[in-house]
């Protein structure tokens, strides 16, 4: 606000202000993003009819019936998308079907759903009928149904597509409806959808506020051409929009039966109390932790244009019933780069942490997470303006899922109730192969292979993680199946799944193992690849009481040859198994690289390899813990190898036989704890070396180091320090330009004194 | 017509003996060590009733046919040979990984969401058995690299020297180009001849199933190699019996496609589940017999309550990727969906919603319900229907269990009624609304995503708690009409002695019936019937090889056809069993746009996104005699029951107070008998609740109808 601005506000008596708020409100040039929707995440108070209903007599066992019918109705329009749906998202469980109350809080998901399409949706919904129900030029109908994507209005990435369509009955907005799936392709400076070279929010392809697309439960054939206009793959957006809308109309239909069988009293009030009974139960549970802060953090290794280090805070408080998540501190937003996220998009994901991890039992709806208050800097990276680019949020948005329960795990383990297991980090990123590019079909097309969900799980307080379990943010999602993939894609696995030996979180309980991933191209008119994740300079899913975080990962590549050559004259060179290739590097004439995640859209020949990890769940507890027996049978598995059964779990046996050596172990363990002591320090004298007051100067840090409203900002000479409530987003170099100015400098030292 | 069909359980052995006009039902104990055994006795009970010694009864009837879940038994122990595995190199994990989500295949979805406790099953093949096949294919067929045949040798030696029992080979895209399948199968013959001493059976991928999909055709390779021996075993030893027994036929084995072939025509997964597939074959010749029109098949038992449909005019519901125990496999199996909901399922305190929760935890039958008096502690259903007054204590499972009230009192009083502040009658009353409305959700969610409207089907009602609880389920689904069929105690063996001979072949193809994109119509119409003929080729080299007439085999063509790059798979049955023109592709493509709008409503359609066949697949099958049902329907003149054998006290949801209940013995069970609700109908084998404002009637051969009263 300008300074003539305020003088005058301050001048305004409120008569005068309140008349220039009506003409604001009947003159606006642009329904932005509203921050009063955007930054509350709890649930609404009860509307008048809901708060009669309530007040009176209800019968819990017929809300029940009425609860039953959703879900099945649910349920059966999550098939309907699941088996309808175009989007590889749709086809591997990345959707959701949901119900909302009249005023638009989320009441309840399909049961197999993707929890945060739908925690997100209620944003967008409340926006239409804040807005556009009283806009002459728009309204509110039986048979709308409103688009939307733009993760600034309510959306976890712009990727995710959702149609929502209120329900009428007897001329009145009875509750809400909405379908999402992940689309993939919207038209972005990169296909796929989730462009890492976005550098502005131009960048990102469509951006669609929730705007009408379907009137009279038809849709507008102007308005979807316009979006198919938009993207790269005209057939998908098609389709699936077709699809939502049909999973609505069906969802409609069911609600419809509900409300004739059952009322619609028992209707709205059974939308209303799934709410508000879940958050009663929240807020028992937060009851009964114990009372205290548990501070962590975790940090991010780059921009996906530059390796940086980004700090990610969390500390957690809980009193009485309150719980406070503190992610203040944080590293401020990136202007120029796209990994920044909403905070509303943050809050959604730190909800359905607690529905994975904490509380699984929780009923999916927006209240398991009303009750925690969230603080955040605005303009960080946690809690980024509308004008800062978002397309790649899930980076601090995957570790939202698994932070948290690093945090939770210290107040669950003293609480008399188990409601899961206590779990060390599911892997958190996502790492799968982008594409785009012609298919053999002839087709144009850009998304993301199924492999994002195939994290590796966590280790438990009483188990090993499993392998490639589920991305961190669902579950019962689907890796797929190889060949499918291949008869529509351009593109051939030489290692479709191959479990990554020696690369976990190990521990007591060891994490879950991720898979190698090789692939290239074959048949494809024009073709490439990206990759957009980070964690291969800093672990990404932390251990939990002495376990061991993943391992870092590296994107690896086999360029300027045609392996499909190789392998028809010289078969026995090429190895399937990602760490002999690269350590090897047989193959004449090839290029070999190895690189971080974060690859920008790559255009590659038929027959250049290129090959990523899946990632593996962090460990739980202390290695020297593990039961020598489950170290032999990691071996017998091949997925450790004997350096690190001997010089990491110090077991004992016979390498031939496998047979385990127990007192030899026990000797073992006993000399490595000895050992452990001596190599230790008073605390004292570990602060003392170890403490810094600032980040190392070299070091390009962003965000807190240990006083949280002291945010820093670049390195050497550049860098800045911000206080809290001063924070502002930082404006990154070109990384081309940064790599000009170095071969520049290297060309002036190595031209210095030639005259 | 002189027939014997048997459905070998878990624990009884059912039998259905057709000889002429008489049809008898009989069961034995199964006797797993030798179930020759228990068939005998079965069998012997029905010779008895029919006045018959075995082998005349054996020399003279046309078939034997077995419907089994031996196999499923065997999946669940873990009974099975060590099974080895070669898969394509670089395709070492996929089947540990279980395509991510194999943790929870099979799994009730509140064990699905609880990621901190996920587990996988204790796999088929350990990691270690599992080797890799240097060697590729593309999606087409074309080969990308040969096989390193010396390191085949290698594997296999390393896998046969680890103890490897059965082999099974899984290369990537073998259904397009077995060729290197074959070729490990040659040298693996070559290393291990089959005249060897401990020779291997090697099950390759494609002949097991002919879809894509290297996961799930690879755990269904697993599952046939696993199962092979104890299926063959035991069905062999069968047939041996029946042999020794004067029988002389071919013995005939159920298909969990829902027809049957001669034992060395059938695959060990194909017997996966056929006991339950029969219950739904059942179903259907009853649906046809009677001319039901569409309906549900509902089977409850104690733990799990199994849903098939059957709709009028021959749309078959199929899942191709069912989930056997714990994993997906890839073989067409009629569709059955299983509820964790019987007379097992535990109620408890749902503390979030203040009401009850049914399931999806259950008692099962040891320590089974509280009223078992077996040490279990929890409300169960059955302890519901035994306080609501629909169980008689004395006379359960035929007098076989005593029921103790007490016990099934102080299980709700302890969990539920001081949580729900409700007497017990009020709690039992719950509990029984409550399984019912989800037994109802479950069959409406199932009926409703195939695109069918509940109200339109006739539920049939089968297994031991199904007449129980068929009014409610059939009130909160709005289903007027239900039949509790006759032999329902045998019913999945009855559904055995109607089955065809049939066999099921399909192929993967990539087919695009319309291109959207360059505007063209599909016209190799050559490439698409020489598929056809390929597939109904090899159904009658089956059929022909177990002595069919070529001149009697039918072939129904099925097409799973989708827009675009859908997931969705609809199949399609068309009477086109060649395409000659355009107006034929045209005409596939109508009868695929009319199947998916009834399915996912009208409108939803995308045919501008382009149309394609994903498989194509091919039914041959030989009709044979049926067993006819006749009079199954109520039609002559109601008459009134006996006088009842005695009277209780029963509570009804909806309904304050005790209602004076009468019960009836079996003769309620005469042709005509009609009875105004409430009443209870108490069999040997089946207990009838006949719930207020339901009418029951029976008819022919012991069929029951519930018909809700107008009003």
């Amino acid at each position: 606000m300008g300074h003539t601005d305020k003088q005058m506000k301050d001048a305004l008596s409120a008569d005068e202000q309140a008349l220039l708020n009506t003409f604001l409100d009947e003159h606006s040039l642009f329904y932005g993003p509203d921050p009063a929707i955007m930054r509350d995440h709890t649930i609404g108070p009860r509307s008048a009819i809901e708060d009669e209903l309530l007040q009176g007599e209800l019968d819990p066992h017929a809300l029940n019936l009425v609860r039953g019918r959703l879900h099945a109705a649910l349920d059966e329009t999550y098939d309907m998308v699941e088996q309808m749906g175009t989007a590889p998202g749709a086809k591997w469980g990345d959707l959701v079907t949901a119900v909302y109350t009249a005023t638009g809080d989320l009441s309840s998901i399909s049961p197999k759903g993707v929890v945060v399409f739908s925690g997100v949706c209620h944003y967008p919904l409340k926006f239409i009928a804040k807005y556009w129900a009283k806009d002459p030029t728009v309204g509110l109908h039986d048979g709308d149904g409103f688009i939307h994507n733009d993760s600034r209005y309510g959306n976890i990435h712009n990727t995710d597509q959702s149609m929502i369509m209120p329900v009428f009955h007897e001329g009145e907005v009875i509750c809400w409806v909405s379908s999402t799936i992940h689309e993939g392709e919207n038209g972005a400076c990169e296909p796929g959808g989730m462009p890492a070279a976005a550098e502005s929010k131009w960048d990102e392809g469509l951006k669609m506020p929730p705007f009408r697309i379907v009137e009279n439960y038809q849709v507008r054939r102007d308005l979807l051409t316009f979006l198919q206009n938009s993207v790269r793959d005209p057939k998908l957006q098609y389709e699936d929009v077709k699809v939502k809308l049909h999973a609505c109309l069906r969802l409609i239909e069911r609600i419809r039966a509900v409300i004739a069988e059952y009322g619609k009293e028992n209707l709205i009030a059974c939308l209303r109390k799934n709410i508000e009974d879940v958050d009663i139960e929240v807020r028992r549970r937060i009851r009964e932790m114990p009372d205290g802060t548990v501070r962590t953090h975790a940090f991010i290794d780059g921009t996906l244009r530059e390796n940086v280090l980004i700090k990610y805070n969390l500390t957690v408080t809980v009193k009485g019933e309150r719980m406070i998540l503190d992610v203040r501190g944080s590293s401020p937003e990136f202007v120029n780069r796209s990994i920044n996220t909403t905070v509303a998009s943050l809050k959604t994901c730190i909800a359905t942490a607690y529905l994975l991890y904490i509380w699984p039992d929780l009923p999916h709806n927006m209240a398991c997470f009303s009750a925690v208050e969230v603080l955040s800097d605005e303009n960080s990276l946690l809690d980024s303006s509308f004008d800062a680019p978002n397309c790649m949020s899930l980076i601090p948005l995957f570790k939202s899922f698994t932070l948290p329960t690093i945090a939770l795990a210290k107040f669950m383990y003293s609480c008399p109730t188990r409601y899961t297991a206590i779990y060390s980090s599911h892997f958190n990123q996502p790492y799968t192969f982008i594409y785009g590019g012609v298919t053999q079909h002839g087709e144009v097309t850009g998304n993301f292979c199924a492999d994002i969900n195939g994290n590796g799980g966590g280790a438990r307080e009483n188990r090993d993680g499993e392998h490639a379990v589920s991305p961190c943010f669902g579950y019962m999602c689907d890796t797929g199946e190889q060949e499918l993939i291949e008869e529509e894609l351009p593109v051939l696995r030489l290692v479709a799944q191959h479990l990554t030996k020696d690369r976990v979180g190990f521990g007591k309980y060891r994490g879950g193992l991720g898979y190698e991933q090789l692939i290239t191209s074959r048949d494809a008119g024009f073709w490439g690849f990206m990759t957009g994740g980070t964690g291969s300079l800093h672990p990404s899913a932390y251990g939990l009481f002495g376990g061991y975080a993943s391992p870092v990962y590296t994107l690896c590549k086999i360029r300027e040859v045609n392996v499909f050559d190789t392998l028809k004259t010289d078969p026995r060179s090429f190895k399937f198994d990602l760490v002999e290739l690269m350590n090897e590097q047989a193959i004449p004439g090839a290029k070999y690289g190895a690189y971080d995640m974060g690859m920008t859209f790559e255009p590659v020949q038929e027959g250049e390899v290129y090959m990523i990890c899946q990632g593996a769940g962090a460990g739980y507890g202390d290695v020297l813990d593990r039961d020598p027996n489950l170290v032999i049978r990691d071996l017998e598995e091949d997925l450790i190898s004997h350096e690190t059964a001997r010089a990491l779990y110090h077991v004992v046996y016979d390498e031939d036989s496998l047979v385990l050596d127990v007192e030899a172990t026990r000797a073992a363990r006993a000399a490595e704890r000895e050992a452990r002591k001596r190599r230790g320090k008073p605390f004292d004298q570990f602060v003392a070396e170890w403490v810094r007051a600032e980040p190392p100067e070299d070091l390009p840090y962003y965000g807190s180091w240990d006083d949280p409203t002291r945010i820093y900002a670049g390195q050497g000479a550049g860098r800045v320090v911000m206080a809290r409530g001063a924070v502002t987003g930082v404006m990154m170099p070109n990384p081309k330009d940064v790599r000009i100015a170095e071969l520049e400098a290297q060309l002036a030292a190595a031209t210095a004194g030639r005259g | 017509m002189k027939r014997v069909a048997v459905d070998i359980g878990g624990t009884f052995t059912d039998c259905f003996v057709v000889w002429d006009g008489n049809y008898v039902q009989r069961k034995a104990l199964t006797t797993h060590h030798n179930l020759a055994l228990g068939f005998n006795e079965a069998l012997d009970y029905a010779c008895g009733d029919l006045g018959v010694d075995r082998e005349a009864l054996l020399s003279e009837v046309d078939s034997v046919r077995y419907a089994t879940t031996l196999g499923t038994n065997a999946l669940i122990e873990r009974r099975g040979p060590k099974v080895a595995v070669l898969v394509t190199a670089g395709f070492k994990s996929v089947l540990p990984i279980s395509r991510g989500r194999g943790y929870g295949e099979g799994l009730d979805i509140s064990r699905q969401m609880d990621v901190p406790n996920a587990a996988r099953p204790d796999p088929l093949v350990p990691i270690p058995m599992i080797r890799q096949v240097r060697e590729r294919i593309d999606y087409k067929g074309a080969v990308v690299m040969d096989i390193d045949e010396d390191d085949l040798r290698l594997q296999l030696r390393e896998l046969v020297d680890k103890g490897a029992e059965a082999l099974v080979v899984m290369l990537a895209n073998s259904v397009v180009n077995p060729a290197h399948e074959l070729r490990v199968r040659e040298i693996f013959l070559e290393e291990y001849p089959a005249h060897m001493l401990g020779a291997l059976p090697i099950v390759l991928s494609h002949q097991v199933a002919g879809r894509k999909g290297e996961y799930v055709r690879g755990m269904s390779a697993i599952m046939d190699a696993f199962l092979h021996k104890v299926m063959y075993h035991g069905l062999g030893t069968l047939e041996l019996n029946l042999r020794n027994s004067g029988y002389q036929r071919p013995m005939l084995v159920v298909h969990n496609s829902g027809g049957m072939a001669q034992l060395n025509s059938t695959d060990a997964l194909q017997t996966v589940h056929s006991g339950p597939v029969s219950g739904v074959a059942a179903s259907e010749h009853l649906a046809m017999e009677a001319g039901l029109g569409n309906v549900v098949a509902t089977d409850m038992g104690g733990t799990s309550f199994d849903i098939g449909i059957v709709v009028e005019g021959g749309v078959k519901h199929y899942d191709f990727n069912p989930v056997i125990e714990r994993w997906m496999v890839s073989v067409p199996m009629v569709h059955l969906v299983t509820l964790g909901a019987g007379g097992g399922s535990v109620a408890s305190y749902d503390r979030m919603y203040h009401t009850v929760k049914v399931g999806p935890e259950s008692a099962g039958s040891d320590p089974g319900p509280a009223s078992y008096d077996r040490g279990g502690l929890k409300p169960t259903v059955t302890d519901t229907d035994l306080l609501l007054g629909y169980l008689d204590p004395e006379n359960y499972a035929g007098g076989k269990i005593k029921l103790n009230p007490r016990r099934a009192k102080r299980a709700i009083e302890d969990t539920l009624c001081d949580e729900l502040d409700l007497d017990t009658i009020e709690v039992c009353k719950l509990i029984k609304q409550t399984v019912d409305a989800n037994m109802a959700n479950g069959m409406a969610a199932e009926l409703r995503a195939r695109g069918y409207d509940p109200g339109q089907f006739t539920m049939l009602a089968y297994g031991g708690n199904g007449p129980l609880h068929a009014c409610g389920i059939a009130r909160s689904l709005g289903i007027g009409a239900i039949l509790a069929p006759p032999y329902s105690s045998v019913f999945s063996a009855c559904g055995a002695g109607n089955m065809h001979q049939m066999h099921i072949h399909e192929s993967s193809v990539f087919m695009v019936l319309f291109d959207s994109n360059r505007k063209q119509m599909f016209s190799d119409y050559a490439r698409f019937n020489e598929i056809v003929a390929d597939l109904e080729s090899r159904g009658r080299e089956d059929l022909t090889r177990q002595g069919m007439r070529a001149e009697d085999i039918r072939y129904r063509l099925e097409l799973d056809m989708r827009y675009g790059n859908q997931r969705v798979e609809t199949a399609v049955v068309t009477d086109l069993n060649r395409l000659a023109s355009l107006a034929d592709v045209l005409k596939l493509m109508e009868q695929f746009h009319t199947r998916y709008g009834d399915r996912f409503g009208a409108g939803s359609q995308a045919p501008e996104a382009g149309v394609r066949i994903n498989t194509i697949r091919v039914c041959a099958y030989v009709e044979l005699e049926t067993v006819r049902f006749a009079g199954i329907k109520p039609t002559g003149p109601d008459k009134a029951p006996g006088a009842p054998v005695g009277r209780r006290e029963c509570h009804f949801v909806g309904i304050e107070g005790a209602v004076d209940t009468p019960i009836y013995d079996d003769s309620a069970l005469a042709d005509g008998t009609r009875i105004e609700g409430p009443a209870i109908v108490v069999t040997p084998a089946t207990t009838y609740l006949v719930e207020p404002g339901w009418q029951f009637r029976a008819a022919g051969q012991g069929a029951v109808w519930f018909n809700q009263l107008a009003g």
